[in-house]
């Protein structure tokens, strides 16, 4: 199918997509938008009566609301760049050498995200605790990067493969060494590969509950995917709606953060391509 | 038997209000992670669920913080770290557990009450009674004073709030409140003739669905663990009970009284949207389910609803689960346990209660508020004599897990009750014999 | 070119962090495994109990089989859909087709939202009350309504829907990423040569994008591993135990059974299954012969 029938099929294809994705999403907005008294309607209503905005506002003008955004955003760019930063070399070594041991080293290190963290968490805990580094950002951090480098590893690697020794040898011709090469050849040209690996480290952090819950308790530090159970409220007096616009809230700012940071580190990639 | 004191919120509230220009103060007194002056060199660290002083509701939150402030007032030079509990229950206790072993657990903090049991068999709790009278120790329902207390007459944790199980009916098709299990089924079956689903209640995988169906064991005398804590409910008359228990709920859903979906719920919200919905005929839910619908539904149909105690397999066995949480101390600091006593009294257990609605767990409290005057407050009361808390064994909860795979699997159709009571009792005698 | 021990030198930064944040204690976690511990007291003797106490459990069977399930419509369904949505992006933009961008920000809120709504919003869509979402919407097209969760086979289908739905995102990126690295070269000579769009799907884009296919599948296979809390939320495993994968069955175990031995012990199960489906993945590969 070429041209506008194709186009058009397309468009038919997302518009279908699209509608089957945010049917969910439109349910937690409808529960968003709901005083107390309809939200105990569940699915039995989808447009409330009395529509309000006002768990918006509650959740708005909480001054600590922005403070867990903020701790969440810290935690996981830092966390991404990280470990993207640190598997960078280890990739291009996986790459470009042929060297004994190179796929049983890749498997080992995927090896650390197969542990069940349920059960990594407690030996985890108490190892922080004789290392004195709990209820600090800086081991949080360090965490998300040992959790996102296999990943990043695994993906940054491939997105090295797809690109042509040729032009590496021409440099290495003109007499540059590997890791100048790495930086200034290889490196841009594999940026949306590097990009791709951010986002997908940072997403992973959103969401990531246990490591943060375990390794933080003031409330202060805590990113947002702890803390929205700030507005959960109890099983006898559920504040459902107020969750449902938390959760909308913090949907926000992720989005735009994630899809800012990444258009950075592509252009940050790309600029070190033009120094050189 | 307490001497009735002028109410202590109405004095809060007051000395707030006289104190205005310091209004603004007790905005500073109070953060999300602290209550009190910011130089407090006293600091006790305090674990508290999101659900009063740090509410969204604006109410809620202002009562609180009124309470809260008198006490750090009446306690100069002390400061408190506040830290959130979750909702998740399983995980809250893990790492709370995790945490106290460690020695850096919360020097005071709210523990549900059906976590309760494992941390008295941990042994980390500090023994309050130095801190309440005698009398207040004795005016507490005995299913409290039983759950909270050691061996020794220890006083571990105070049981602040409770709250049970009752059955509720429209009665606009159920006028009598049904007495036995066979009158329930017959009355759901006139529903579902009229057109409802008939009988809701909790039998998905979670808590609230073991919570919820054990009082049917426990009204024929049925015992889940003995004295030491070993599970015993597969043994001689308890199987028999315990089978007799399955098949009610079995043959509710097999008549046709109780939809199929009950095995998918998770949730007690689940039964006020049916009633609001008008699809629900009745339902076995929680106290508190009376004044949300009151608000969710119209006047006219709120008319309609009451409530009755949880029917047994004869009109005169009757037990009723009772949840609700606990304060309890794990600092070994005499002052600090003193300071916790005195967070437990002072705002939770009878001001907190009263505004919030909440079921004391002392009998001379409901004497003292107007808000328990509701002639649904009467049927509570009735029904709290027969209230059963669930055992403090650090078993409990597998044996919920268990009991949970096992009402679904009958209710599902997937094994029989025999089977699935022998699978359940072999898996929590394997998980014991690791404990 | 390189010494090998130069080599190594690459890998210190990985090394380093790991050695110094997670080896410790996933070492630890081999060692619990091979101990009687639990949440309420220390370790008072080693062995091979645990081991023989959760491979002998009578239920270790049925969650295999669940977990298999599980995991292998989840991989399938989660690649699918990411490959779907992906291509169909690299299409509009090519094409350059305005709102698309839509779609890939919606199905990255799917993935953002926080876990605990996700159990609010399937059940209502799930709900099999007169009233539940989708039932209600089939009934108004004249279709009966579905046991979404009530039914044990059906609830496992739900689980994995509302996995997919959640999870896309995930392999929607990888796989855009790996299409755009694509030579448009390839394609433009492909054209003239008159292939169909079909026939460059079949041979430049799926051998171009093996590398990426055998990484994303390992990683969606680790990740679906897993994963338990969309499960938890939903059906708590349910009914019965239709949906108990084995990560679930391992948080009931450390969170309710208090069990850190056996929960150690079925955590070390988990990884071998892993490691087992990633050797079985990369053997695949290495037998097309591609260079990866």
């Amino acid at each position: 199918m070429t041209g506008r029938a194709g186009d058009i099929a397309t468009y038919i294809a997302a518009i279908a997509l699209t509608a089957l994705f945010v049917m969910p999403l439109a349910w937690l907005v409808s529960l968003a938008l709901r005083t107390p008294q309809e939200v105990y309607l569940g699915a039995a209503r989808f447009i409330p009566q009395q529509p309000t905005l006002e768990n918006f506002r509650l959740i708005l003008s909480d001054r600590a609301f922005g403070l867990y955004l903020f701790n969440s955003v810290k935690l996981c760019a830092l966390g991404a760049l990280g470990a993207v930063v640190i598997a960078t070399p280890a990739a291009y070594a996986v790459s470009r050498f042929r060297f004994r041991g190179s796929n049983t080293l890749m498997i080992g290190i995927l090896a650390v995200q197969m542990i069940s963290p349920l059960v990594v968490i407690i030996p985890l805990y108490r190892y922080m605790d004789r290392l004195g580094l709990l209820e600090n950002h800086g081991s949080v951090i360090a965490l998300y990067m040992a959790i996102g480098v296999p990943l990043s590893l695994w993906l940054i690697k491939t997105g090295f493969d797809t690109i042509p020794l040729a032009l590496e040898e021409a440099a290495a011709i003109d007499g540059c060494g590997r890791f100048e090469i790495l930086l200034r050849i290889t490196l841009p040209l594999a940026a949306p590969a590097l990009a791709s690996a951010f986002i997908l480290n940072m997403i992973m952090g959103w969401s990531q509950f246990l490591i943060p819950f375990i390794l933080l308790t003031r409330d202060g530090q805590l990113p947002i995917s702890v803390a929205i159970f700030n507005f959960a409220g109890s099983t006898s007096a559920s504040t459902t709606q107020v969750l449902a616009a938390a959760c909308l809230v913090a949907v926000v700012p992720a989005l735009l953060s994630f899809l800012a940071l990444q258009r950075l580190i592509v252009r940050a990639i790309m600029a070190g391509a033009v120094k050189g | 038997m307490t001497p009735i004191r002028p109410n202590r919120l109405a004095l809060s509230v007051a000395a707030l209000m006289l104190a205005a220009p310091t209004a603004v103060l007790s905005q500073d007194l109070i953060t999300r992670d602290r209550v009190g002056p910011e130089d407090a060199p006293n600091v006790m660290t305090f674990r508290l669920t999101a659900y009063d002083l740090y509410s969204t509701d604006p109410a809620t939150r202002e009562t609180f913080e009124a309470l809260f402030t008198t006490f750090i007032l009446a306690n100069p030079g002390w400061r408190l770290e506040t830290q959130l509990a979750t909702d998740n229950i399983g995980q809250e206790q893990a790492r709370m557990l995790e945490q106290v072993g460690a020695g850096r657990g919360p020097d005071c903090a709210m523990i549900d009450s059906s976590a309760l049991g494992l941390f008295k068999s941990a042994g980390v709790l500090q023994p309050m009674n130095a801190y309440f009278t005698q009398d207040q120790i004795d005016d507490m329902f005995p299913f409290v004073r039983d759950a909270v207390s050691d061996a020794d007459g220890n006083v571990l944790a105070w049981w602040w709030f409770t709250s049970l199980q009752v059955l509720y009916r429209d009665t606009a098709l159920v006028p009598d409140a049904p007495q036995t299990w066979a009158e329930v089924q017959d009355a759901a079956l006139v529903t579902v003739a009229a057109g409802r689903e008939g009988i809701l209640f909790n039998g998905g995988r979670w808590e609230g669905t073991t919570f919820d169906w054990l009082p049917n064991f426990w009204a024929q005398g049925g015992e889940i663990v003995d004295a030491e804590g070993r599970p015993v409910f597969n043994q001689g008359d308890n199987r028999e009970k315990l089978l007799a228990a399955i098949n009610y709920y079995k043959g509710l859903v097999d008549s046709g009284a109780a939809p199929a979906r009950v095995t998918t719920i998770v949730n007690y919200d689940e039964f006020s949207a049916a009633a609001a919905a008008g699809t629900a005929g009745m339902f076995i839910g929680g106290n508190w389910q009376y004044g949300q619908l009151r608000s969710t539904l119209a006047p006219e149909d709120f008319a309609n609803w009451e409530l009755s105690e949880l029917p047994g397999p004869t009109p005169d066995q009757r037990a009723t689960g009772t949840g609700g949480w606990t304060i309890g101390a794990f600092s070994d600091d005499p002052e600090k346990v003193r300071l916790c006593a005195q967070i437990v009294w002072d705002i939770y257990a009878i001001d907190g209660n009263a505004f919030q609605g909440l079921l004391p767990t002392s009998a001379a409290i409901y004497d003292q508020f107007d808000a328990y005057d509701g002639p649904e407050y009467d049927a509570f009361a009735a029904a709290l004599v027969n209230g059963v808390s669930r055992p403090d064994a650090a078993i409990y909860p597998e044996i919920s897990n268990q009991f949970q795979i096992m009402l679904g699997q009958v209710l599902s159709g997937a094994a029989t009750p025999e089977a699935a009571l022998d699978a359940a009792a072999a898996a929590v005698d394997a998980a014991f014999a690791r404990l | 070119m390189q010494q090998n021990r130069l080599v190594w030198l690459w890998f210190t930064p990985v090394l380093l962090l790991l050695g110094a944040v997670y080896i410790v204690p996933v070492l630890d976690v081999a060692r619990l495994s091979f101990s009687d511990a639990t949440l309420l007291r220390p370790v008072t003797a080693y062995g091979l109990q645990s081991y023989r106490d959760m491979l002998g459990g009578d239920s270790l069977g049925t969650i295999l089989n669940t977990t298999a399930v599980f995991t292998l419509l989840n991989v399938l369904g989660l690649q699918l859909v990411g490959m779907g949505i992906a291509l169909l992006l690299i299409r509009g933009e090519n094409r350059r087709l305005r709102g698309m961008s839509v779609l890939r920000i919606i199905v990255l809120a799917a993935w953002v939202i926080p876990g605990v709504a996700n159990g609010l919003i399937w059940q209502m869509l799930f709900s099999e009350a007169p009233f539940g979402a989708i039932n209600s919407t089939l009934r108004l097209i004249g279709l009966p309504g579905v046991a979404w969760l009530s039914d044990p086979t059906n609830a496992m289908m739900s689980a994995v829907i509302a996995n997919i739905w959640q999870g896309s995102a995930f392999s929607m990126i990888v796989f855009y990423a790996a299409r755009r690295a694509i030579d448009p070269v390839l394609y433009e000579a492909a054209s003239v040569d008159g292939a169909t769009p079909a026939a460059q799907f079949v041979f430049i884009t799926l051998p171009q994008m093996r590398g990426a296919l055998l990484v994303n599948t390992v990683l969606v296979t680790i990740q679906t591993l897993n994963t338990f809390d969309t499960i938890l939320a939903l059906t708590g495993g349910g009914p019965g135990r239709a949906t108990e994968v084995l990560s679930l069955n391992i948080f009931n175990t450390v969170f309710y059974g208090f069990d850190l031995g056996g929960g150690s012990a079925l955590a070390m199960l988990l990884l071998a299954i892993s490691m087992a489906l990633t050797l079985i993945y990369l053997s695949i590969l290495m037998r097309r012969g591609a260079r990866t």
